[in-house]
């Protein structure tokens, strides 16, 4: 509804004429809905601004999103609002303007056959009552549009509740979706630690064997070992031979550190596995 | 846990045939306007109002005067080289846009086959664009060049080798979601025209799904949640997702998280896996469809790049007979007709993705941590398709797919108010300045200051 009905309140925090338009300040506030997410409301004083800004510009047709926004002036005013805006301005305009030269012809109708007829009354009686008619019929199209408008309104509440319950779905299946990658990697690096640390073991052991030096007992056997079975084995290593000139203590103290890190449980890893990192998939579950 | 040598995150250039003499050729730089092409881009990356300006900052040296080269003559002798370019890091902006003109040097060199000119502008063009920083221009210049890198090389440096990668492509994802409406403004329209099409007809309540670019099936938590809403006793899902055959990792989280997320949402849903080489033979004879079921067939621009015979395909949809084919067009496809030039798709495809990068920059402040990670594992990967279907697809006189969908009988179905809605909506909960809502022939389309970044539509026989 674009009434024409001056309002003499200010716009929130703005002050001053802007009749002539040439004097609006730059910094007045639009006003919001009170949603949880903003929707520009177009009341009355900003639709006067509006179209104080079109009529400087030399009409609707005339004036485009762009220099409007401009010249109104508006913080938080974007070309889409505008755009919107203006097209039922300009829609609603082709309505009146419709309407206005039908009750000109009614009335041109009217003044031509008062001059040449005897019973002007009549005629002008005819006259009034197709302006009431007019006046009505525009009525009722207002009271639709306003209806139609608030249909709109309690429609779009409705899809802006769903949206919400939407991206929060998609939100929360992302999020699971990234929890189980992650906590996929955290298995893989443990897996992974655990293989390199075995490795390391074993080709040390494997060297020892080849040179002949002393293998501790327990290591003989080279079936699968666990990785605290190796620890002991190294351990016991360093403490009885002094042919340890493979093994540096300080590695080996590494060797230890990463196993007590890794292996809390006390978990036995599986050597061997085919390390065919390229495609995880194989050997994740 | 990054075991091959290759990673998304190795900023190097990738041509290493170069050698120190190579790179110290200096092919002249052609002021005469080679193109149109060139022309459109000038005009399409103007100043807007809107928009912050592109700063070009004042060079600190003049730009030397070259004479004018044949286009022949590519080779100069030793005495016309100069320092320019390879001195100041700041080359990049001097001089504006000549590696674009080289960019598009090297395309042209690709497309007529003379590819060891390619690799030798390209090795130069290493040597200007050697990051991806900067402005949306330079940073989709940097991207383009990779992937012609990437082509000449025939290497694919865009595949998930470990979880890492993938961990880091699922957050891109959930980022960008998170700052730009692109992502939702796809999923969510496709869903509301399918939610559309099963509403309309008060048939079976059962669904199937054709997807063609599940990903990580995130646009189904959305539709499990609507369809478990609106249906009393439990709803049905069934999707058949057709994936390419580098994928069994990401296939096994979709399979997981979505069948949990069913269960949570108490639907009855079941998924499958078409390998893409499967169905590039048997089509659509590839998927199970049952008597009863109505179907869904999501098509993207992607199966561009894998179908062959775009006519055949659309003609084998008909026999499936859909409820409705929902065609969803986030790389800009719309704009192009099927050229069948390299060169222009290629612009075509640098020119929608400078805009989405354009829009990234609006949706996050700069240097942000989350563009760079949009970027290297969202939009690269995408840039790198870009091109190789543009170097691929050269077959001249191709219809656009709206052309074909329409030649194979299908018309289009007009979009619910409720999409509409759902997209000012949106737009209105990511308050990102410069987006809007369109609607054109029957698609809802996001634009980015008046170009289409996504067009949406609904189709059926």
């Amino acid at each position: 509804m674009y009434s024409a009905i001056r309002s003499s309140l200010p716009l929130d925090g703005s002050m001053g004429e802007y009749s002539d338009g040439t004097n609006l300040p730059v910094d007045a506030c639009l006003v919001l809905t009170t949603d949880p997410k903003p929707r520009l409301r177009w009341t009355s004083e900003l639709h006067e601004r509006f179209v104080d800004a079109v009529t400087q510009l030399g009409g609707p047709d005339k004036a485009t999103p762009k220099t409007i926004m401009r010249t109104m002036g508006v913080k938080g005013l974007t070309l889409y609002h505008l755009k919107s805006h203006l097209q039922k301005f300009r829609q609603g305009r082709q309505l009146c303007k419709e309407s206005t030269e039908n009750s000109k012809d009614v009335s041109c109708a009217a003044e031509s056959q008062d001059t040449g007829s005897s019973s002007t009354s009549s005629l002008r009686l005819a006259a009034q009552e197709q302006n009431e008619s007019y006046q009505v019929t525009e009525a009722l199209r207002a009271q639709m549009e306003v209806q139609r408008r608030l249909h709109e309104q309690l429609e779009y509440g409705q899809v802006q509740r769903r949206l919400q319950l939407r991206i929060e779905a998609q939100g929360k299946y992302l999020q699971s979706v990234l929890e189980k990658a992650c906590k996929a990697i955290e298995d893989q690096a443990v897996a992974f630690a655990g293989l390199e640390a075995a490795r390391e073991e074993l080709s040390e052991l494997a060297i020892k064997v080849s040179n002949g030096s002393q293998v501790p007992f327990h290591t003989t056997k080279m079936t699968v070992p666990s990785l605290s079975e190796l620890a002991v084995a190294i351990e016991h290593k360093n403490n009885c031979s002094a042919e340890s000139s493979l093994t540096s203590i300080p590695v080996s103290a590494t060797l230890m550190k990463r196993h007590r890190g890794v292996f809390r449980n006390g978990e036995s890893v599986v050597v061997g596995h085919e390390t065919g990192w390229v495609m995880p998939s194989s050997s994740l579950g | 846990m990054k075991l091959q040598a290759s990673s998304p995150q190795d900023n190097q250039p990738s041509n290493t045939t170069n050698n120190s003499t190579d790179s110290n050729h200096l092919s002249m730089d052609e002021h005469a306007m080679r193109s149109m092409d060139w022309d459109s881009i000038m005009k399409e990356l103007e100043v807007d109002d809107d928009s912050a300006p592109y700063q070009l900052q004042p060079s600190s040296f003049n730009l030397p005067v070259f004479p004018d080269i044949d286009s022949s003559d590519v080779y100069p002798g030793p005495n016309q080289i100069t320092g320019y370019g390879f001195n100041s890091l700041d080359s990049v902006d001097n001089g504006g846009f000549d590696y674009i003109e080289d960019l598009i040097r090297v395309v042209d060199c690709i497309e007529s086959d003379e590819l060891h000119l390619a690799h030798v502008v390209l090795s130069q063009l290493n040597q200007r664009l050697q990051t991806s920083a900067g402005r949306p221009l330079q940073r989709a210049a940097f991207y383009f060049k990779e992937a012609l890198g990437s082509l000449l090389t025939g290497t694919n440096r865009n595949q998930l080798f470990s979880w890492s990668d993938i961990v880091q492509k699922i957050r891109a994802i959930k980022e960008f979601s998170g700052i730009s409406p692109i992502p939702l403004f796809s999923h969510f329209t496709a869903n509301q025209a399918i939610l559309d099409s099963l509403s309309s007809q008060s048939s079976s309540p059962f669904v199937h799904v054709v997807d063609f670019e599940i990903g990580f099936g995130g646009q189904y938590a959305s539709l499990m949640r609507e369809i478990a809403e609106k249906s009393a006793n439990g709803g049905f899902l069934r999707v058949t997702a057709v994936v390419a055959e580098d994928c069994a990792v990401e296939t096994r989280l979709v399979k997981e998280n979505l069948t949990q997320f069913a269960a949570e949402m108490k639907i009855r849903f079941q998924i499958e896996f078409v390998l893409m080489k499967t169905f590039e033979i048997l089509s659509f004879k590839a998927i199970r469809f049952v008597d009863g079921e109505r179907t869904v067939v999501l098509i993207s621009p992607a199966i561009f790049r894998r179908v062959i015979g775009i006519a055949e395909f659309v003609n084998n949809l008909g026999r499936v007979s859909p409820n409705v084919v929902v065609f969803v067009d986030s790389e800009g496809c719309t704009e192009t007709a099927g050229s069948g030039s390299f060169r222009r798709e290629f612009v075509s495809a640098f020119e929608f993705y400078t805009m989405v990068l354009e829009s990234l920059d609006a949706a996050a402040p700069p240097g942000d941590l989350v563009k760079k990670i949009v970027e290297t594992f969202l939009l690269r990967p995408k840039i790198s398709a870009a091109v190789e279907t543009a170097a691929n697809r050269r077959s001249a006189g191709q219809m656009t797919w709206r052309e074909m969908l329409c030649a194979a009988g299908m018309r289009p179905v007009q979009l619910s108010q409720f999409a509409d809605f759902q997209a000012e909506c949106l737009l209105e909960k990511a308050q990102v300045r410069g987006f809007h809502v369109a609607k054109r022939q029957g698609e809802l389309v996001l634009c980015w200051h008046g170009r289409a970044l996504v067009a949406t539509s609904a189709w059926r026989f």
